[in-house]
């Protein structure tokens, strides 16, 4: 069975961001909602994520490639087999929720957090603190940003459901203070980086149901 | 003349408590209990799709090529939706008017379906029980537990708080929760990944030749059983927790890529022969791999 114009659509999106568009795909997406506001919230979210990825006051990008590819011929560090589009297209959810927008910027630039930092013990550590400071601060105020949007959506009710997000919601935040204390502590720590990772993106997927349940009681 | 006798002769106390009983629990039960029952012949490999914001969902497998709907709610202001659309059936409970309270939308269904249904199960609260279906399914909930048995195709279970349990299961099995705890029990599947932050994972069953099993909390414990006869590359870690194991290993040949620098890990082989793939970890939880017995 061949695959719907969607998912066509889907396998051609990371060269259309390269600005690589293909005539049917073009077509496709001028007449498809759906895509259209994908392309629309992906291009914005790229934006973004480049403006917080390369502040004026960091380290120019073709020094962090060198240092990369100095790294990774030292086997110091291991390159990402999976490329950080394939990892965050892979949670996305299917609707473009401008709500949620945010969240999706948060996650990815803790994609990028996680994945594109310098790795090892050659590198210095305020370095190291620095960046996570400067990826993790607006990371952590989009999400707050998003989630003030979405629990104002939520209705007023003691149901079980509502108790069972918002404790949720609690526990994933408190995940996110020990995590983020992890890495502070000892920034070069990959696994706290991971769990810092998971909890974040924990957090996104966790308003995006309360999204959609606000949705839904209203 | 004799006395007039209103209750029979063997009538006691005790069945006078039991007929006023009976008569509040009639007159507290809701006057308005609905059941729907609906039957839909099918093909090959239907699609059942239910959406059920609260309520206890059962779904058994049968051997007709038949879906059938039993549903019950209590309030006025919902309705049980079922539809046929070729090969699909889909129901759904939504409100008739409102405003309705989340009791309002309180269903409970029982289904059942062909062996070979896929199922795509959404249910909020309440509980959702799977019996005996070999098709694909996708469980979401929020706080419902989730409980399947002798399922066999790709089982995906997502809950925020609910817990899952999954008993003689033999498909592909992908569970993420954020508090729920998972139960795997008597496990046959040949690809396992499991991710819950506060939650429990129990693993028993057995580590199939070749196969994948990634099981990650964040605190909780941990607990794999294995038996003597498997074969696994074991790797377990626990950054600021305890990794106790019983099993004899092998350490690597080649040391590891990725051995970490931080917390407590554990490296090895146990019976060189299938080697299954078997990692666990956690951030601050308990790791325990113990014999089976």
């Amino acid at each position: 069975m061949s695959p719907s114009p969607c998912e066509e659509f889907s396998k051609h999106l990371e060269s259309w961001l390269e600005e690589s568009h293909d005539p049917v795909m073009e077509a496709h997406v001028r007449s498809c909602a759906r895509c259209n506001a994908l392309v629309e919230d992906l291009g914005a979210i790229r934006a973004t994520a480049f403006e917080w990825a390369y502040p004026e006051d960091e380290p120019s990008p073709s020094l962090w490639t060198s240092l990369r590819a100095q790294l990774e011929a030292e086997g110091l560090i291991h390159v990402q087999t999976t490329s950080w589009w394939d990892r965050l297209t892979s949670w996305v959810p299917s609707s473009s929720r401008p709500v949620l927008a945010g969240a999706y910027v948060a996650i990815l630039v803790a994609v990028a957090f996680a994945i594109s930092g310098p790795g090892e013990s050659r590198l210095d550590r305020q370095l190291w603190l620095q960046s996570a400071e400067n990826t993790s601060q607006p990371l952590q105020q989009d999400l707050d940003l998003a989630e003030q949007a979405t629990v104002s959506t939520l209705p007023q009710s003691n149901s079980p459901v509502t108790a069972s997000l918002q404790k949720n919601l609690a526990v994933v935040d408190n995940y996110i203070v020990l995590c983020e204390k992890s890495v502070r502590d000892d920034p070069q720590d990959e696994v706290a980086r991971e769990y810092l990772f998971d909890a974040y993106q924990q957090k996104a997927d966790l308003l995006a149901v309360m999204s959609e349940r606000g949705d839904y009681e209203q | 003349m004799s006395e007039l006798q209103f209750f029979p002769a063997n009538w006691t106390r005790k069945s006078s408590v039991v007929l006023a009983s009976s008569v509040f629990i009639l007159g507290v039960l809701p006057a308005s209990a609905h059941t729907l029952e609906k039957h839909f012949k099918v093909g090959p490999q239907p699609v059942v799709t239910i959406n059920n914001p609260d309520g206890k969902i059962v779904v058994r497998a049968w051997t007709k090529s038949e879906v059938m709907v039993v549903a019950d709610h209590v309030a006025d202001k919902a309705e049980v939706d079922a539809q046929q659309s070729g090969n699909r059936v889909d129901l759904m409970t939504h409100a008739l008017s409102e405003p309705a309270s989340p009791d309002d939308l309180k269903a409970d269904l029982e289904i059942s379906v062909p062996e070979d249904a896929e199922l795509q199960i959404h249910n909020d609260a309440g509980e959702v029980n799977v019996l005996d279906v070999l098709g694909d399914m996708t469980v979401e909930t929020i706080a419902a537990g989730v409980d399947v048995e002798d399922a066999a195709g790709y089982l995906t279970v997502k809950t925020v708080g609910g817990s899952f349990q999954c008993v003689r299961c033999a498909g592909r099995v992908e569970a993420s929760s954020i508090t729920g705890s998972f139960r795997f029990l008597d496990l046959r599947s040949y690809l396992v990944r499991a991710q819950t932050s506060k939650g429990d994972i129990f693993f028993t069953g057995e580590f199939l030749p070749n196969g994948d099993y990634k099981l990650k909390n964040y605190s909780g414990t941990i607990e794999v059983h294995f038996k003597p006869g498997d074969s696994f590359d074991l790797s377990a870690t626990s950054v600021k927790g305890k990794v106790n194991n019983e099993a004899k290993l092998v350490p690597p040949d080649h040391p590891q890529h990725y051995m970490p620098k931080f917390g407590n890990a554990l490296f090895g082989t146990f019976n060189a022969a299938g080697r299954a793939r078997v990692e666990l970890s956690s951030f601050d939880g308990t790791i325990n791999i113990l014999k089976q017995n």
